[in-house]
């Protein structure tokens, strides 16, 4: 008696969130599987047709190497941030901390609209480049891969700064002051102590930034040319443009797998909540 | 010595390429131009008045307010009833929910908008608040339930003993004890799940139709057709707003 009741709360406790996950996530992405199974011209016509598109490769290729050099430099311009808030003093620490934290509750949709401002062709960056004497005369700043690359940084920055951060400020603070005491230069420091200390928040940062920059839409959309076609600006041209389902769903399930794939590597080393975590 | 000045130089520029880029769109929204220019060659509050003048402007901004108040409302109900189910569970099946409720973070949003606009089209529900609710919803859900099942971990099992030893049945346990120990976690996920929805974008888009629109579509739309300062009055004002939840957040983590 006692444990059906408990069995009873626990589960009424639970049902809304399922039902409102089942009805927005669940169901759709199923139906979504389905629909791209089910071009007229059979079973696989719509994944064939993505695999012999030449278009569909570029961006691909395009979206991953985008998505890699973006990676590999917010972690790399990252790491020194994450190090420097474990040192700082109180009040610093604070306000370093505000400048990470603060852009995040800041929509990318605004945070892209500035960017866009400030490297037109008319625009503040353009104008100090052309009066300091690097370029002769303004150029255009937007809608390359560069632009691209500079509104996902900004945005993908604070997701790879807050895990180094949390796995440096674990670290035994003795145990650098031993490595150099016992006569360690400051790059063996950090080679034989810091890094191999700090390679799981490298790895959850590295995986975040990875992740989220495979489903950019709205920077790319925005800033890039038609050169920076990403795999979500695709997908939404097989909806929008081409109006065409089956394609737009295969896809969005080709995407799909390679974000679960990401997230399945790296659940090896990092936990998955350390994934939402980030946000507080 | 030398290498601390170069890396306090080094954190100090990332830090101001963090924050100071966002604030160019705020001198853009007191341009007296018709067009997007920094700084502007003169200044007015031309773009505030037809911002507020424009009657599709302004229901804009309504409609976001009220999705972004459902979207909390729903959120933190369904979640942090979620959090105590989860808390009720054995260990087994805590990490199997966990990682359900968290399904919507890993996957990318553009898969998540497709999907959900092709089964809103079947059912009729696209251009309704109903639709844009839901999806909120989903997105906002995981970070409810991660911020109540936080303050639910750390809630010491000794006061809740102390209350029973005392002789306070369940329920009086839950509202004299836990949800207080426990609101700080709703109202910090409460206040993420407002901006979650009023700043969220992608799946707005195609969830959006003629009647129901929000801010940040509008925005949207126009940076691709008109692309004139009224785009930074819409885009100060959610910079704005979101100032205001940061801030909030602040305070309710200090007290």
């Amino acid at each position: 008696m006692k444990i059906t009741s408990h069995r009873f709360l626990t589960t009424a406790l639970l049902s809304p969130a399922i039902l409102i996950l089942a009805v927005s996530f669940l169901v759709p992405l199923g139906r979504l599987v389905l629909i791209s199974f089910s071009s007229p011209k059979g079973l696989f016509y719509a994944y064939s047709q993505l695999f012999e598109d030449e278009i569909f490769a570029t961006v691909f290729l395009n979206t991953t190497t985008i998505a890699i050099v973006v990676t590999l430099l917010a972690v790399v311009i990252a790491y020194p941030v994450a190090f420097a808030l474990t040192k700082v003093s109180k009040g610093w620490h604070a306000i370093l901390l505000a400048c990470v934290l603060l852009p995040l509750w800041i929509s990318v949709l605004v945070r892209t609209f500035a960017w866009m401002v400030l490297l037109e062709r008319n625009g503040p960056v353009n104008t100090l480049l052309v009066s300091s004497g690097i370029l002769e005369k303004p150029i255009s700043l937007l809608f390359n891969h560069a632009s691209v690359g500079i509104g996902m940084l900004h945005v993908l920055l604070p997701y790879a700064v807050l895990p180094m951060y949390a796995a440096l400020v674990q670290i035994e603070p003795n145990l650098l002051r031993a490595s150099e005491g016992l006569g360690a230069s400051r790059t063996t420091t950090f080679l034989k102590v810091l890094l191999p200390l700090s390679l799981k928040g490298i790895a959850t940062a590295a995986t975040f930034t990875f992740l989220l920059s495979l489903g950019f839409f709205v920077t790319p959309a925005l800033l890039g040319g038609a050169s920076s076609l990403t795999l979500s600006m695709l997908i939404d041209s097989f909806v929008s443009d081409r109006l065409n389902w089956p394609l737009a769903s295969a896809a969005s399930v080709i995407l799909l797998v390679a974000a679960l794939l990401v997230v399945a590597i790296s659940k090896r080393f990092i936990a998955l909540t350390s994934f939402a975590r980030v946000h507080q | 010595m030398n290498g601390r000045f170069t890396l306090n130089i080094f954190v100090a520029l990332v830090a101001a390429f963090l924050v100071f880029p966002i604030l160019a769109i705020v001198p853009v929204a007191f341009s007296a131009q018709s067009f997007i220019r920094l700084p502007p060659e003169s200044w007015s509050l031309r773009w505030w008045g037809a911002f507020f003048q424009d009657a599709s402007w302004k229901l804009t901004l309504v409609t976001s307010l009220k999705i972004a108040t459902l979207t909390t409302c729903v959120s933190v109900l369904a979640g942090t009833a979620a959090a105590f189910g989860i808390s009720r569970c054995s260990p087994r099946s805590r990490t199997l929910l966990t990682g359900l409720f968290l399904g919507p973070v890993m996957v990318p949003t553009i898969v998540l908008a497709v999907a959900m606009y092709s089964m809103g089209r079947a059912t009729g529900m696209v251009g309704t608040i109903t639709a844009l609710v839901i999806a909120h919803t989903m997105l906002a859900l995981p970070f409810v339930i991660l911020n109540v099942a936080v303050s639910l971990d750390s809630l010491d099992q000794r006061f809740i003993l102390a209350a029973s030893g005392l002789g306070a049945g369940s329920v009086r346990i839950f509202r004299t004890v836990t949800f207080p120990l426990v609101s700080p976690g709703i109202v910090g996920g409460g206040i993420f799940a407002f901006v979650t929805s009023f700043d969220e974008v992608v799946l707005s888009i195609f969830l959006s139709g003629p009647n129901v629109k929000t801010l940040p579509v509008r925005i949207w739309e126009e940076i691709r057709l008109e692309y004139t300062p009224v785009v930074a009055v819409g885009a100060t004002l959610m910079l704005l707003l979101a100032l205001i939840a940061a801030t909030m957040n602040r305070i309710s983590k200090n007290k």
